[in-house]
């Protein structure tokens, strides 16, 4: 109990001591301008990966289509932010944008949720899989605009939406949603991360989150003693597709252009690797392999057309050195260490 | 009123009569015992009791209340929790999270409360902690709540599945083999455990065992199981010596 609170601080510990240096750094100018840029999709990616694991590592389901859910906030709350940029101040609307992509991306976690965890087996993986593929098509035919007389909508083209003058076209189909304000930055970033890091830890450390890691152990076991397996899936689901979509408003609002291309299969598995290599059920990892994986190509640039090549390799080799049962091992040597010091300093 | 009453319970797999007219009858409080030879369908009725498998024909009750049919969930839910004769435990959590997690529905706060840890957790979870140590006291399992369940020595496991068992709350036990893989010692304290949880806990327990000495030290009835039917049923010490069981279990 004690062990795992600690633990817990060490994971926030950790991402106010990166947002400390980050703003130093930053401050003295020793930063260069592209990792600068890089900041908030740091904090996006680090949102999506502890939101993934709660599925991947605590619920025990494979879902393949983060990308899809964060794609769904992402419009959803660019779109509530265009239609209301001109009638609400800074401030609120952005509040309210996020709680709109995380409650939009939730539902559709929902509706498929709802027929798919009541299966046994990996259909959750599938059906997501093709939710993101899906869901891309999807926002990329849709165009919406709005004039005095209302919002139009369309799935051919801007101009068979028949606006007047005035009229705005909001999301124009592949192009996708332009001119949305840069509401993001890299502080907001850190609190939803730190937001995420709290719902998620608090929750499986919580009635809940025992139902939800007791029935990854064993379903049968968990049906045997009272336990509504599918309700419990359902929620560490529902949870992590809303945050992603709140990684998703992050995403929409640090670039003037949203446009689906981004939220393809790539990313969707680029934010599983993030989990698997931080460690299936570990929150602290998630978000140090989705921070150096995402800053490492552009620490690498200077290597050129080498560049993929040694991500490549460093994945692998951050694999081998990672989940290795001697590299393991020695972990625990290390760490019984300098448990032993710490008592006879005490 | 009968803790337990079976009447022609029948599953088959394809072409196999698993279990055929299965009838048994529980007094309130009886410690009851299932034996059979191996492949006698002893199992099979367990998982019809619990829902695992759905009976083709007959009528489970609980205390009265028709309970056939229902699913695994809904069954504990009424009352009935078992055991499993190849240990299925909740191998990453803790001992003490494996009894907390048999609790989550006899002790309630929201999941935003668990969230964003409002008072009704603090208050409830502490409730949990006393009740769940409570039960792994009985058990002899208090010291090590803090191991993950896998670390645990096996016969300790299986006492881990009773204790976790009893957190929900039960009116009737079903134990499957739970002496499976101990020792003489460990039997004779595990018999007397069970007696305890049956006359603490005031429930019935039903249990299927292979060693005949837990079964004639504790059991005050049998009904013997062969070919998925029954053989014979009474009290322990006769069922026991009747030629039929013992050409069952022996052969001519």
């Amino acid at each position: 109990m004690k062990k795992k609170i600690s633990n817990n601080m060490i994971t926030y510990g950790m991402i106010l001591l990166f947002y400390v240096i980050m703003q130093v750094m930053i401050s003295t100018g020793s930063i260069s301008s592209l990792l600068q840029g890089l900041l908030v999709p740091l904090c996006m990616y680090a949102i999506a990966a502890v939101s993934l694991n709660l599925v991947v590592g605590f619920s025990g389901e494979l879902s393949l289509g983060q990308a899809g859910f964060m794609c769904v906030g992402a419009y959803a709350s660019a779109f509530f932010t265009k239609l209301t940029e001109e009638t609400l101040p800074e401030g609120p609307r952005f509040l309210i944008a996020i709680l709109i992509g995380a409650v939009v991306a939730a539902i559709f976690g929902f509706l498929i949720g709802i027929p798919v965890l009541r299966l046994r087996g990996d259909y959750l993986a599938i059906v997501t899989l093709a939710f993101g593929e899906i869901i891309k098509n999807l926002v990329s035919v849709f165009h919406v605009g709005v004039d005095k007389s209302g919002i139009h909508f369309s799935v051919k083209d801007a101009a068979s939406l028949n606006l007047d003058e005035e009229g705005r076209v909001l999301i124009d189909g592949p192009l996708g949603i332009t001119g949305t304000p840069k509401n993001a930055n890299f502080t907001i970033g850190i609190i939803l991360l730190f937001l995420t890091v709290f719902i998620v830890l608090n929750l499986v450390n919580s009635r809940s989150g025992r139902a939800i890691t007791a029935i990854r152990d064993n379903r049968i076991a968990a049906e045997s003693i009272g336990l509504n397996v599918t309700k419990y899936k359902l929620m560490a689901f529902v949870i992590s597709t809303a945050l992603a979509g709140v990684a998703g408003v992050l995403y929409s609002h640090n670039l003037s252009t949203l446009n689906v291309k981004f939220f393809n299969y790539n990313t969707s598995i680029l934010i599983l690797v993030f989990v698997v290599l931080g460690g299936i059920g570990n929150v602290k990892g998630s978000i140090i392999a989705a921070i150096l994986l995402t800053a490492l190509p552009e620490l690498l640039r200077e290597l050129q057309d080498y560049r993929m090549l040694i991500y490549a390799i460093l994945l692998i080799g951050m694999m081998l050195f990672n989940w290795a049962p001697s590299a393991i091992a020695f972990r625990e040597r290390v760490k019984d260490k300098f448990k032993s010091n710490k008592k006879e300093a005490a | 009123m009968k803790a337990l009453e079976v009447k022609n319970l029948c599953i088959s797999f394809g072409g196999l009569r698993a279990v055929q007219g299965f009838d048994l009858s529980i007094e309130k409080g009886a410690l009851y015992g299932l034996i059979g030879p191996n492949g006698a369908g002893k199992t099979t009725v367990f998982n019809l009791l619990t829902g695992v498998y759905k009976p083709d024909e007959g009528i489970v009750k609980l205390e009265g209340k028709d309970i056939t049919g229902l699913k695994t969930t809904a069954i504990n839910r009424a009352g009935v929790a078992r055991t499993f004769q190849n240990i299925r435990l909740f191998k990453d959590m803790s001992v003490l999270d494996n009894v907390k997690a048999a609790l989550t529905d006899i002790y309630k706060y929201s999941t935003f409360a668990g969230i964003f840890r409002l008072p009704s957790y603090f208050k409830t979870e502490k409730l949990m902690n006393e009740k769940a140590t409570e039960i792994l006291e009985v058990f002899d399992l208090d010291k090590e709540k803090n191991i993950l369940a896998s670390n645990l020595p096996y016969g300790k496991q299986r006492k881990l599945e009773i204790a976790r068992a009893l957190a929900t709350n039960p009116k009737l036990l079903l134990l499957d083999e739970p002496a499976a893989g101990m020792n003489p010692n460990e039997t004779i304290e595990l018999m007397n455990t069970i007696r305890f949880v049956r006359d603490h806990f005031d429930i019935t327990v039903l249990l299927i065992e292979h060693d005949m000495k837990l079964v004639s030290g504790i059991c005050e009835e049998l009904t013997v199981l062969n070919f998925g039917e029954v053989l014979t049923k009474g009290k322990t010490s006769k069922v026991l010596n009747e030629p039929a069981v013992i050409t069952a279990y022996l052969g001519e």
